[in-house]
């Protein structure tokens, strides 16, 4: 790296995230500050040293103009340079806070969010019930949006069931092995398993879709050079991008315009990173369902649209294959926590490449690929991160 | 879900999108349709997506189209919907597209690429919408 391109100008120093449960008995804003200070505390970091600030919450509470948000100069107790409320988690969260990290706005981001004391009773999460006034008079949910994607795809290359199942076995067999997953220690799962379980929305069985759960997350962005004189190793964004299709939810998503949403990201991610796809020695990738897992790889270019489900089984996904991929047992087991599950994907892929990853790790993994969101929600972002 | 809880407000007085509610209550579709490129587009937006125009207004559509996609759903979002119901993704004739509903069949009859025209029903939370039912069984 020549250091010259903004992004490479700084470092994840610290991250972390909280016990994740089906409920919680606490709220989200007090699990989100819980990680917020253990990430301080990873980096090696006081809120002192905190000047920028990037965070959500599911609610309740918060502030008049954002309801997931919160006065943070007032919380933080000091005044801040940087606040940003948006999209603050995941790939987006990093890369705005890397951003304005490298344009000197801010030196130090906190990057925060979770939900507690929210899940249960009748309905599913209600961030997976899209309030739009189009969408939700037909009963429609995030996995449905999903699946009208899938089903063209089904109906196009008709995938090996079994092998997409197997996808979903893999992953959860990873989450089953890692203690701080909500699903820890059940399975181990097979093919067989996944397409047994109970249909939610054709071709979605409850096995191939992701948790609702609770808990937080966190990441602390810094200079790179003040990186250096911090405890942990500091992990860089070589590379990475966003793309923003239509806004999420409003007009079903159609497989001819999303089903390679993402190509153009990673293809920018992956110049700028001057890698390639098969560098990468570990896959952090947006796995809210498993059909979303098999588009991933044909967006990234790894094989041919409809030959997915195929390449994977035969490149394999466990720690010991082609393709290590969600080594904490990702959103489908280990947690998807609303406003911090994307941030999972990056707390995975540091704590992979510092090698502290736990029963996961990856041998000397130096390049893992993180992506979020999908084809149903119609944006799609990708990081790349290394050593730094 | 607000709409579906609770005393039912008048969706015809809505801003941007009361005139569709308003045509779906008196069993009539309709799309926006561009004065200047005359593209039919949808959902409601504040300018044609095609040219950026501001100058629209709801036409009536012919009601005939064909399944883009479907998923039959299992497991309803909330109490308020009786499952499985067929979710569609419908390719209107003008050249716009809306979920709804696949009625009039069984769920597995339904297909990509089928012929269906719209037939009003009365939602779940006692409503009109525009759903649509094979061609054939349209009529």
């Amino acid at each position: 790296m020549s250091g010259a391109h903004p992004l490479h100008r700084v470092a994840i120093v610290g991250v972390a995230a909280t016990e994740m449960a089906r409920q919680l008995d606490t709220t989200s804003a007090e699990i989100s500050m819980r990680a917020a200070l253990a990430a301080l505390d990873d980096a090696g970091l006081m809120v002192a040293d905190v000047d920028g600030v990037a965070a959500r919450w599911s609610g309740p509470g918060g502030t008049v103009f954002q309801p997931g948000s919160a006065d943070w100069a007032e919380v933080f107790g000091q005044p801040l340079r940087w606040v940003c409320d948006t999209y603050p988690q995941g790939v987006p969260g990093a890369l705005d806070a890397a951003a304005a990290v490298a344009a000197g706005l801010c030196e130090t981001a906190l990057v925060f969010g979770g939900q507690a004391g929210v899940m249960g009773g009748s309905a599913v999460a209600d961030y997976t019930r899209p309030d739009n006034e189009f969408i939700a008079c037909w009963g429609s949910l995030t996995a449905a949006q999903f699946a009208l994607v899938a089903q063209v795809y089904r109906h196009r290359f008709a995938p090996d069931p079994e092998q997409v199942a197997a996808i979903a076995a893999a992953i959860r067999n990873a989450g089953s092995a890692n203690p701080a997953a909500v699903m820890a220690g059940r399975g181990p799962y097979t093919a067989a398993d996944v397409l047994a379980s109970p249909m939610v929305a054709e071709p979605f069985r409850l096995l191939d879709l992701c948790l609702a759960t609770e808990g937080a997350a966190a990441m602390v962005i810094t200079t790179a050079e003040r990186a250096r004189d911090l405890p942990q190793p500091p992990v860089a964004i070589l590379g990475g991008g966003a793309e923003w299709h239509r806004q999420q939810y409003v007009n079903p998503p159609r497989y001819d315009e999303v089903w390679g949403l993402g190509a153009d990201a990673a293809q920018r991610a992956f110049e700028l990173a001057e890698l390639n796809p098969l560098d990468v020695d570990v896959f952090e990738l947006y796995d809210i369902n498993t059909y979303e897992v098999v588009r991933q790889f044909e967006m990234l270019g790894l094989c041919a649209e409809g030959e997915g489900a195929d390449y994977l089984a035969e490149a394999g996904i466990g720690i010991d294959g082609r393709h290590p991929l969600n080594t904490d047992g990702g959103l489908l087991s280990y947690s998807h926590i609303g406003w911090g599950g994307p941030t999972l994907k990056i707390v995975e892929a540091v704590r992979q490449l510092r090698g502290t990853a736990g029963p996961g790790q990856v041998p000397n993994a130096e390049f893992a690929l993180v992506t979020g969101a999908g084809s149903g929600a119609q944006y799609h972002n990708i990081m790349i991160l290394g050593r730094g | 879900m607000e709409g579906l809880t609770g005393e039912l407000e008048d969706r015809s007085l809505r801003p941007l999108t009361g005139e569709f509610w308003a045509a779906v209550n008196q069993g009539i579709l309709v799309s926006p349709v561009c004065g200047n490129c005359h593209r039919s587009f949808f959902v409601p937006q504040l300018a044609c997506p095609k040219c950026q125009s501001t100058d629209w207004t709801y036409e009536p559509s012919s009601g005939r189209g064909r399944v883009y996609s479907h998923t039959t759903v299992h497991r309803p979002p909330t109490p308020a919907f009786d499952a499985p119901y067929v979710l569609a993704d419908v390719d209107v004739e003008e050249g716009w597209h809306l979920l709804t509903w696949i009625v009039g069949c069984e769920p597995d009859q339904v297909a990509i690429d089928m012929p269906v025209s719209v037939r009003f029903i009365t939602g779940p939370d006692g409503q009109q919408l525009p759903a649509f039912a094979p061609h054939e069984a349209a009529q």
